[in-house]
């Protein structure tokens, strides 16, 4: 039974005002498939008796096994508001039909990458927080990835019933756990909000944030129990709303409200939060859980739940289920609100348009966007592939965010590397087929306008992950999407049978195209790597690999790291390298970048595309950088945007710009292979302080100044204390206090340095914050497991890099020891070179 | 009119106060010492060790007795040997003095390696005849007529034997014994001596007797055959016979040597080259350094690397074919095969000689995309184990590899332009075949391994059926014109025209105009350095300076 038609949704897309684009994200096991079962539900696509078990938007097989959903899947749902309600919404509107375009995500921080495509395509968040273990690790860096891409939140407290049944809070407690965590929310929301977005936190007292059970299927808002009292006491709703939450009280003798906890013979007054919201709440659970026969019709009737015939011989927890899923149904609600309070995209678009951009904000395609124009040129971002059932073959998922897509449609795509008037990363192709995405089904549809999310049939296979489709010759790309995650966990792969070789490179295609964040590459030596961003997320992805994408068996080697060489200092002398036939020179010191710019350039607020200016400025006014040289940076590299700079420091040297393009290309060359062992150099900052260069064109070309540059930063690097950096996890670990000392041996054991260790004021529950270096967390879940009778489960997330401070160039160290192994293992000669190698004597 | 030509002053003065020259400084006897051995130090006895060393009396003789018509006789030296070169020349004209009159030339600086006969220097001097000293690969050339002589260098059997016990401890174990051609007449007594210790696996190597014909003669030959008589041939690897003693269980001639499981033992170190493909084809190399007197196990060029590079050529748009060599035979045929092929599969290529490559030289040409270098297998192909080089360098048969519709890898490494030309055959009609049929994919873009990521520029040529490809007419004034293929000249793709647009640097205006205070005027004249670039001026004024302040 399908409450709604292709027709009626693909009607509700052309009223933009009525469309809502949004993501459900949380922390890992919070509840947000389970959540979004009830919506689907409500929706008519579920039976009601399945919700909450079903988990329609796990559709992979795996993700049904291990209860975890891996890949974010979208759905378009339909509903229907009340008159009363479509009043309240803030925002321009029409009609009582909305069109909520859901994408529900992964928890587990392995796989943030799904999370990060799917908010780049919507613009609200449902954040679902678990009352039980509050605000994790994970909860707090998608919302700090939603606020950075401009997403409104609003939160929803789940599994309620925890608290109840296990638990067995009292009222006063469940409030303070509740305000408890919706604080911490707003304390993060203040702290990452963009200031474009006005006050984003989330009040309880507005409607903003929702507590219920997605397992039972029940959900309020205080919005919906003022409406029910406002009528009651006569009081205007908005007013009720404030007084159901906060320090307000009722004295039920008086029948005044009061902000005191007490009334004025002392006697303590009950908040009225407890007494009108949750008074109902436990009463009906302490009745329904006592099996109070009698009690149980008395409490139906006073809250006008008509129970079936069938439905009266249930007890325990299964009449609660059905009694709360009738008291206070999720869907309604999340989809209140959802509708009421988080932005269409022509309100959230006008706000983010010159954020996903890459274009100037006056350029007709950044106006198009601004407006959600459906009449303008098309713009269209794919944030990411969905397989479909065909093998190998690709939906390009995405949005428009202006103009019209069709199907049969010629339009150019344009993947990451595509720069306005040039033809690479460029292609014109016809769009076969536009489908809308229902979990794991899709319906086709002729054509959609802005503002919707869409999937495309027939360009997979000229995007690999991600890119913009335009029908506009001037358009410049979307922003391309900076992961919170990187891929530091890496192995390599290699196929049983040399003949299965073919397989695995197409395998290792798909594989690409079907992972935001999985990187395939091959390293130094002439191996495949598979890199993800940790232990679980490697695992999904060379079991795809093995059993789907190539379909051979491979052999996989043990996880090893990726490390990056960087510097510690400025270089001790001024650097010089001569050119082959020794009439060019190049003067240069290497020294290191703060780590702040490093990591500016990694989240893109730094970005080599922008105006050289306008990234000049920024650079000085936030990054204490010296205008001139900021103005002077001559690229980014490895691969043009990583976060190593060469600035030039010269002064009035004849040529100097004749040889850019060569210095640039050397730099490219010698940060994706450092000298120490082959890896990326990371914060590296090469000053160019004096250039010598022959008076004659054909003595100063691309073969004399390209190996130059080379060896010259080269050397600039390694006279500058060069020291190598590995890859941090940040562990967070909730467990009962009797396993806390389990949890330190471990850690203690693998280089961990415990940051904070928490008790979760109301549980028996501990939380132990820890850094712990990738390279000694293989296998650390184990070990912890053991450690602690199985009462630890860590979440483990790339927190940043490290400097290990011995020095690697001496192999009696710990840096030293890891440069050897690697060293051997690409079979490049044990010793590192010196400087004196690539250094020229005057 | 003034008679005296005056020389164009091209170059900057060059006098004994600008420039004080390396002045060799080493000692020659210590040096030859080396190969002629320690009993060429005495007096006198140098000319009696180099008359021994190259054979001369030998060569004397076959050109008084079957070389008769040679008139005009090149004598071909690697660097090494150069300073023997006057003495070995002096002595074989004094030996054939009583005959016709010949003359003898010296040919030192071999423009590629050293190992192959330089052809085209001998040409130079239209001589009929080249007379091959040191070490040599046996390659076949195109017309000249041969004379190797590979020389006898001294080596201390009873080091090599010890190091080689220690080496190999297991006595049955399976060795095939190797050496380059100077030292391959040291082997038969090795093998003897460690025979005569217990040794029954081992087999030895000769040069291949099928490379001797009557273009080609190897001095001393004959003796070394007779004592190959009894012994059996085994197997035939390229330019060498493996020869071992009856009881040695024979070897197949379709199966390779890996499958044998012979171990190798090479005395003297290969090039890289060769080496590389010595380590594809037994499983255990272990090399025997006659400089040091030690045996080296690693590491080794890997093979691993070359497959990390035939997969990028795959997905490279433009191809240089380095040519470094011109004598060789089929090489002409290859580079023709070989760009058929390149254009089939929609990629650009460009020719090059650049006569000694180096990193500068190839560093030169920036729109290359990857080199595939056709040289000598034994030292003529460039391995870069040290990524010293701007852009990888492939050999024609990974580019044959790379060129194929499906990946592939053999785990073989071939140099032999004879079976590379089969396999470029073989992808030609490959090519055909798939266009005949229509079956060539659209322009989607391909998925490069290496990196990861799309790479849509990978067949510029690929839209050239679609090219009206029309004459400039005379109003044009530009020289190139973009398409939606790519950079056209004169109806030709050209990527390195594209390359150039790329660049930032386009060579007209001032590299200024951007900054804010661009000033319209030019600037005042200056004056700018002088002297040469190992000491200008300013260096010798910081130097005195510096010398000043000690």
């Amino acid at each position: 039974m399908v409450a709604f038609t292709v027709d009626q949704m693909r009607g509700l897309m052309d009223h933009v005002t009525n469309v809502r684009n949004m993501s459900v994200i949380a922390h890992v096991d919070h509840g947000k498939s389970t959540l979004t079962d009830s919506l689907v539900q409500k929706a008519g696509i579920i039976s009601a008796a399945k919700a909450g078990e079903a988990r329609f938007m796990d559709t992979r097989k795996d993700e049904q096994e291990r209860g975890i959903t891996i890949k974010s899947t979208a759905i378009s749902l339909f509903t229907e508001m009340s008159d009363e309600d479509v009043k309240d919404i803030k925002q321009k509107s029409e009609g009582n039909s909305f069109l909520i375009n859901l994408i529900d995500s992964p928890g587990h921080v392995d796989f943030s990458s799904e999370v990060t495509a799917a908010l780049r395509v919507t613009d609200g968040a449902l954040v679902v927080v678990d009352t039980v273990e509050g605000v994790c690790v994970q909860t707090e860096t998608v919302l700090r990835q939603a606020l950075g891409e401009r997403i409104k939140p609003v939160v929803c407290v789940n599994k309620v019933d925890r608290a109840l049944l296990e638990l067995q809070v009292s009222k006063e407690d469940l409030y303070q756990t509740f305000s408890r965590t919706v604080e911490s929310i707003n304390v993060i929301i203040s702290t990452y909000a963009d200031e474009v977005l006005g006050d984003v936190q989330v009040y309880p007292s507005q409607g903003t944030v929702a507590f219920g059970s997605g397992l039972h299927g029940w959900a309020f808002t205080i919005r919906q129990f003022a409406n029910r009292y406002a009528k009651k006491f006569g009081v205007d709703k908005s007013k009720m709303m404030e007084r159901l939450w906060g320090d307000s009280f009722f004295n039920p003798k008086t029948k005044k409200w009061t902000n005191k906890e007490t009334d004025t013979d002392g006697k303590p007054l009950e908040r009225a939060f407890n007494m009108f919201v949750l008074d109902p709440i436990f009463r009906l659970f302490a009745a329904i859980m006592n099996f109070k026969k009698d009690e149980i019709p008395v409490l139906l009737e006073k809250l006008e739940i008509n129970l079936k015939a069938d439905e009266k011989d249930l007890e325990g927890k299964a009449l609660l289920k059905v009694v709360m899923r009738k008291f206070l149904p999720a869907a309604d609600a999340l989809l209140e609100m959802i509708v009421m309070h988080l932005p269409s995209p022509v309100t959230a678009q006008a706000y983010r348009a010159e954020q996903l951009y890459e274009g100037p904000a006056d350029d007709a395609n950044c106006i198009a966007i601004k407006k959600c124009d459906p009449t303008a040129d098309l713009m269209l971002y794919v944030s990411k592939m969905v397989p479909t059932s065909d093998k190998g073959r690709f939906y390009a998922f995405g949005r428009v965010f202006a103009g019209t897509v069709k199907s049969g449609q010629k339009v150019r795509i344009q993947g990451p590397n595509y720069v306005p008037g040039r033809k690479e990363d460029l292609f014109v192709k016809a769009v076969q087929r536009v489908v809308m995405m229902m979990g794991s089904k899709t319906e086709p549809i002729d054509d959609c306008p802005a503002g919707n999310i869409i999937g495309l049939v027939g360009i997979d296979q000229f995007l690999l992950k991600t890119g913009t489709l335009t029908t506009s010759e001037t358009a410049h790309n979307m922003k391309v999407m900076k992961f919170s995650v990187s891929p530091v966990v890496q192995v390599a792969v290699e196929v049983k049978n040399a003949n299965d070789l073919p397989k695995l490179v197409e395998g290792l295609k798909r594989l690409s195209k079907s992972d935001p964040c999985v990187l395939t590459y091959m390293s130094e030596s002439g191996e495949h790597i598979v890199a993800g961003t940790g232990e679980l997320h490697l695992e999904i992805c060379l079991s795809d690999l093995e059993n789907d994408h190539a379909g051979v068996p491979l052999r996989i080697s043990p996880p090893v790291v990726a490390y990056r060489e960087t510097v510690e200092a400025e270089s001790s002398q001024t650097a010089l390298s001569k050119s082959p036939n020794k009439h060019n020179r190049i003067y240069l010191k290497a020294e290191p970048m703060e780590e702040e710019v490093s990591l500016a350039i990694e989240n893109g607020k730094i970005n080599p595309r922008d105006d050289f200016k306008a990234r000049a400025r920024v650079m000085a006014d936030d990054y204490n950088w010296d205008v001139t040289d900021a103005r002077k940076i001559w690229c980014f590299g490895p691969d043009g945007n990583g976060p190593n700079l060469v600035v030039d420091q010269t002064k009035a040297v004849q040529y100097l710009h004749e040889i850019k393009d060569s210095v640039v290309a050397a730099f490219q060359w010698a940060t994706k292979e450092g000298p120490i062992f082959g890896e990326q150099m990371r914060s590296v900052r090469v000053n160019i302080l004096d250039v010598t260069l022959h008076a004659d064109a054909i003595h100063r070309g691309g073969g004399q100044i390209i190996p130059t540059m080379r060896r010259a930063t080269y050397a600039g690097f390694l006279l500058a204390e060069p020291r190598i950096q590995e890859p941090v996890f940040l562990v967070e670990i909730q467990c009962p206090e009797q396993a806390v000392g389990g949890i330190y041996s471990v850690l203690n054991k693998k280089r961990g340095q415990v940051v904070s260790e928490e008790q979760r004021p109301g549980t028996p529950l501990f939380t132990v914050k820890a850094y712990l270096p990738v390279n000694e967390s293989f296998g650390f879940t184990g070990e912890l497991r053991q450690a602690t009778g199985g009462q630890a489960f860590p979440q483990m997330v790339f927190d940043h890099w490290a400097t290990i401070s011995s020095d690697p160039l001496d192999p009696t160290t710990k840096a030293g020891e890891i440069v050897l192994a690697a060293r051997k293992r690409h079979g490049m000669k044990e010793e590192v070179p010196g400087w004196q190698e690539y250094y020229d004597k005057l | 009119m003034s008679s005296d030509a005056v020389p164009l002053a091209v170059s900057t003065r060059q006098t004994e106060e600008e420039f004080s020259f390396q002045r060799y400084t080493g000692d020659r006897s210590r040096e030859r010492a080396f190969y002629l051995g320690p009993s060429s130090e005495g007096p006198g006895q140098l000319e009696r060790c180099i008359r021994e060393y190259y054979s001369v009396d030998a060569l004397a003789e076959w050109l008084k007795n079957v070389g008769t018509g040679y008139k005009d006789i090149t004598l071909q030296f690697p660097n090494s040997l150069v300073l023997d070169s006057a003495i070995v020349s002096r002595q074989l004209e004094e030996a054939v003095s009583g005959q016709q009159k010949r003359r003898f030339w010296v040919l030192a600086d071999t423009a590629y390696s050293s190992c192959c006969v330089d052809e085209v220097a001998s040409e130079h001097v239209a001589s009929d005849l080249v007379v091959h000293f040191g070490d040599a690969c046996l390659n076949s050339i195109q017309r000249l007529p041969v004379v190797y002589s590979f020389g006898k260098p001294h080596l201390d059997l009873d080091v090599v034997m010890d190091k080689f016990l220690y080496t190999y401890t297991d006595k049955s174990a399976k060795i095939c014994l190797m050496a380059n051609s100077s030292y391959t007449f040291h082997l038969k007594s090795l093998y003897e001596l460690l025979t005569a210790k217990g040794y029954t696996g081992l087999v030895y190597t000769d040069i291949n007797s099928e490379l001797v014909n009557d273009q080609v003669t190897v001095l001393d030959f004959a003796q070394s055959q007779e004592y190959n008589s009894h012994n059996k041939l085994l197997h035939t690897l390229e330019n060498r016979h493996v020869f071992g003693s009856d009881t040695v269980e024979p070897i197949n001639s379709d199966s390779s040597f890996q499958e044998q499981d012979y171990h190798l033992f090479h005395v003297t170190v290969p090039q890289d080259p060769h080496l590389l493909s010595l380590t594809t084809i037994f499983p255990h190399v272990s090399l025997y350094d006659v400089q040091n007197n030690e045996v080296r196990e690693g590491p080794f060029p890997s093979l691993m690397k070359r497959y990390k590079y035939m997969q990028l050529a795959r997905t490279s748009s433009c191809i240089g074919i380095l040519v470094n060599t011109l004598s060789l035979r089929n090489v002409k045929e290859t580079i023709n095969k070989l760009t058929e092929l390149i254009k089939l599969n929609g990629k650009k290529h460009y020719l090059f000689v650049v006569g000694k490559p180096n990193v500068a030289k190839l560093a030169n040409f920036e729109p290359i995309d990857i080199w595939c270098i056709l040289g000598c297998n034994q030292s003529g192909i460039i391995i870069d184990q040290i990524n010293e080089f701007y852009k990888p360098i492939i050999t024609p048969y990974e580019l044959t590899l790379a060129l194929k519709d499906e990946i592939e890898w053999t785990g073989k490494w071939v140099t032999d332009f004879q079976k590379v030309l089969g396999s470029i055959d073989e992808g030609i009609k490959e090519q055909e075949e798939e266009q005949l049929s229509g079956n060539g994919d659209d322009d989607a873009p391909e998925f490069d391994v290496v990196t990861g990521t799309y790479i849509s520029t990978s067949r510029p040529l690929r839209e050239l059926k679609r090219l009206n490809i029309e004459a400039p007419s005379g109003s044009e004034k530009s020289l190139t014109k973009t398409v939606a293929g790519g950079t056209v000249i004169k109806g030709t793709v050209s990527t390195s025209a594209a390359h150039l647009h790329s660049r930032t640097w386009t060579g007209l205006g001032s590299d200024f105009q951007n900054d804010e205070e661009f000033e319209e005027d030019g600037a005042v004249v200056e004056e700018g350095i002088t002297g040469v670039a190992r000491g200008y001026q300013f260096d010798r004024r910081d130097a005195e300076r510096k010398n000043l302040e000690k």
